[in-house]
């Protein structure tokens, strides 16, 4: 049997948003290559802690965290908030619950990241690109329309472009906030099975609120009440 | 924070405090240039006495009296046009002749002043000359009839906006007690909605005071104390468009800095007002 | 029955009030139409000179509206020119980085600027005018820059306020993916805030153009003249559409000029119309095609 290995730990994580307590003290471990699903009463924060793992509450006005978060990148733990902010959110990944395509083409949404990081050899952004599409289950869809409009995608579609989008810096953590709660079934399914198929090399963290959906592909499972956080 | 980062925010900072520093330059050439009049003649006199260089006299109250006066009668002519109008947009025709007559308000607002003022001129006023057969018809009823005109859009777009932030669940309680459209208006939009028309209301009435063509083209810009809707008025704003060809050291010049302070005063309490107002209650 | 009535003379007055607008409209724009139509063709704008020859600037137009027609668009180039820039990196400030006290200050202060007279800008471009004369050259008179300039301040409010405005309707998903991706906030602000908010600037801009276009009480101070052919350089004055329509209607000397003061007035309210329209259908066009579903 594999010894259990551990991917992010939290020690006394508060949040407060405008001086409210959401999340009461959190001390929680998220294992290594595993899908972890978050449930819970919705409003109560569930999204806000997944903001605490990239720092992405940063940017949102009134939110303030306090306590550490320690992510293993492959050279031991590491407090997330002495890594430069930028490589940590492209070290984690976060596909959000509403598909959020940015306003340009499908090809230019997926290399927008690589954009980003200031890359300019056309080919290798093409090549990338083409995997993190054929990684969704997208290339056959989308690659002969890649320079159309990526909000002319389907709901699912967009669902998976997103993911594909956070998939091409090869990210080792995947936050993912309720990704189907806006497609219908069949779309939903094929999302998780990517999930599934995704696990080999991410660490997900999935909030969701099918308890189905949790039972078909999440191998552990946080819960959250009241503001605390418990492993069940 | 990266050098690029913190540059482009110094610039964008920069950006901002050059744009509010000219609302502060405005008010410092206005006091500063009419400071040496102030030295000479109490406030208190160029705002009473009338206007009369000729006799040393640079008074400037029948320009305020004028500028009231075409405002506040073009008010009261906009005002119930204005309400009938956003209540034909949301109350009683809100579907389609309701929105064609939103649009076409919307198209008003790009009507040129200087239009209003042109087809005053040859039109508006040779009417008002032939009704009322007093005057040459440049006068402040036809000044307030353009000018009322002029500031409708901008009552009738802050009247409907208003009208439709009313939550419809309580329109729907007035419905299902069986209440008639009139009392509707009385006990759930007017209170919910007098904010908003008591903005619009300030706002129109600071751009009806702030506006030059029309009162400049129609309103016969005489000097005079008016005594009655058809004697012809002049208003501050007209006032510095027509004294401005004058000497730049003569006092008739820099009375103009005077009228200009009034006007950005009477303005800037009307905005003070408005965002007092228009802080959300609660 | 008092119900139906009380209804009835409701809907009578809005009904009236309606009609009476529409109608108001109507005759102001039909009498242009009417008076001024048949003034409209090539000889109003470039009189006896031939058009390519006007256009190339190789001769001046007396008599004709070309002059007035290109000082309006000068006007136009240079005082969003100076607005754009100063404008928008303005509202990028109150939208995106500005801490809530420090907006509040300035809100204040351009919502003032915005209330501002007209006329009270042109004073102020004037009293520059003469700072400048007497402090240091006595060549500055006013001019072609005077005037844009002051322009510009009446318009940099509103430039400010449908950016700032435009920026901070944008959901907050939007304004999360990059971030999300590793942008920094500049690159944010460049690459998905300022196109997702786009239709909403470039619409206000075009009002702002309108406004340019239109304004008569800044320039009238400010360097515009009845007659002064197309503008040599920024330091001199010029003519501008407004402004002639205003001329002519209380200087004319004989009916010719005054027909001619009809197709200006007419032309200029085409204009005018147009921008708004272009204005609008950019918004609704880009929105339309922005189907996000928050």
């Amino acid at each position: 049997m594999m010894e259990k290995e551990i991917k992010i730990q939290t020690k006394h994580l508060w949040f407060y948003y405008h001086g409210r307590t959401i999340l009461e003290n959190i001390q929680v471990e998220i294992e290594k290559n595993v899908i972890t699903s978050l449930i819970g009463p919705s409003g109560q924060g569930k999204s806000t802690f997944l903001m605490t793992l990239n720092r992405l509450w940063e940017n949102i006005d009134g939110a303030r965290a306090k306590g550490s978060v320690d992510i293993n990148f492959g050279n031991g733990f590491e407090d997330i908030y002495t890594v430069p902010v930028s490589r940590l959110r492209r070290q984690v990944g976060m596909v959000f619950q509403v598909p959020n395509p940015l306003p340009m083409s499908i090809f230019k949404n997926v290399a927008f990241p690589l954009r980003l990081m200031g890359e300019k050899d056309q080919i290798r952004i093409a090549q990338k690109v083409r995997d993190a599409l054929e990684r969704t289950f997208l290339w056959g869809e989308v690659k002969d329309r890649l320079s159309e409009d990526a909000r002319t995608l389907s709901g699912g579609q967009q669902q998976r472009l997103c993911m594909a989008r956070a998939l091409i810096l090869e990210p080792q953590v995947l936050l993912l906030d309720e990704p189907t709660s806006s497609l219908d079934e069949t779309s939903g399914r094929v999302i998780e099975d990517l999930l599934l198929d995704l696990k080999r090399t991410c660490t997900i963290v999935l909030v969701s609120h099918y308890m189905d959906q949790v039972k078909r592909i999440a191998d552990n499972g946080l819960v959250l009440t009241d503001r605390q956080l418990k492993q069940h | 924070m990266p050098f690029k980062e913190k540059l482009a925010r110094s610039l964008f900072f920069l950006a901002a405090v050059l744009s509010a520093a000219v609302t502060l330059a405005v008010l410092g050439f206005m006091i500063a240039l009419s400071l040496p009049v102030l030295k000479k003649a109490a406030l208190w006199d160029i705002l009473s006495a009338p206007w009369s260089p000729d006799h040393g006299q640079f008074g400037i109250l029948a320009m305020i009296v004028g500028t009231l006066c075409i405002a506040l009668f073009s008010l009261c002519i906009s005002f119930p046009l204005s309400l009938g109008c956003a209540l034909f947009i949301e109350v009683t025709r809100p579907g389609g002749p309701g929105k064609v007559l939103k649009k076409i308000v919307q198209l008003m607002t790009a009507i040129p002043t200087v239009i209003y003022g042109f087809v005053g001129v040859f039109l508006l006023v040779p009417i008002v000359r032939e009704i009322f057969v007093y005057g040459s018809g440049m006068s402040i009823l036809s000044a307030s009839l353009m000018l009322g005109l002029l500031i409708s859009p901008t009552m009738i777009l802050f009247f409907s906006q208003s009208f439709a932030r009313v939550p419809q669940s309580d329109l729907n309680a007035v419905d299902a007690l069986g209440g008639n459209t009139v009392q509707k208006l009385w006990y759930v939009m007017l209170p919910h909605a007098w904010r908003g028309i008591l903005t619009g209301i300030i706002l129109s009435f600071g751009r009806a005071m702030g506006d030059t063509l029309i009162a400049l083209m129609i309103s016969g810009n005489s000097i005079a104390l008016p005594s009655s809707v058809l004697d012809s008025a002049r208003t501050l704003t007209a006032h510095i468009a027509l004294i401005i060809a004058a000497d730049f050291d003569s006092i008739e010049f820099k009375i103009l800095f005077i009228c200009g302070i009034t006007l950005y005063g009477m303005t800037s309490c009307g905005i003070l007002l408005a965002r007092g107002l228009d802080r959300k209650p609660r | 029955m008092t119900n139906a009535f009380w209804d009835k003379l409701l809907a009578l007055f809005s009904w009236a009030c309606a009609l009476l607008l529409v109608g108001a409209v109507s005759v102001i724009i039909g009498f242009l139409v009417v008076k001024g139509y048949q003034t409209i063709h090539l000889e109003l704008i470039f009189s006896t000179t031939r058009p390519l020859d006007a256009l190339l600037f190789k001769q001046q137009v007396f008599d004709g509206l070309f002059p007035a027609m290109v000082g309006t668009l000068f006007l136009v180039v240079l005082s969003m020119g100076f607005a754009l820039p100063v404008g928008l990196a303005s509202g990028i400030f109150l939208a995106e980085y500005a801490p809530p006290r420090v907006k509040w200050i300035f809100s204040l202060l351009f919502d003032v600027l915005a209330g501002i007279p007209s006329i009270v800008v042109g004073l102020f471009g004037f009293s520059i005018t003469i700072f400048l004369h007497h402090s240091f050259s006595d060549r500055i008179f006013p001019c072609l820059l005077i005037s844009s300039l002051s322009l510009s301040f009446l318009v940099l409010p509103y430039i400010i306020r449908t950016t700032q405005i435009s920026l901070e309707s944008l959901p907050l998903q939007v304004r999360l993916t990059a971030p999300c991706l590793g942008a920094t906030k500049l690159e944010n602000i460049f690459l998905v805030l300022l196109p997702s908010s786009l239709s909403g600037i470039v619409s206000g801009i075009v009002l702002a153009i309108g406004r340019c276009a239109e304004d008569t009480a800044v320039i009238m101070l400010t360097g515009a003249v009845a007659t002064a052919g197309v503008p040599r350089s920024i330091f001199s004055s010029f003519e501008a559409l407004p402004f002639y329509v205003y001329y002519m209607a209380s200087e004319y000397a004989d009916p010719l000029e005054l027909t001619k003061g009809y197709g200006a007035a007419l032309i200029l309210l085409i204009l005018c119309a147009g921008l708004f329209v272009v204005a609008y259908a950019i918004k609704t066009r880009l929105t339309l095609k922005t189907p996000y579903r928050f």
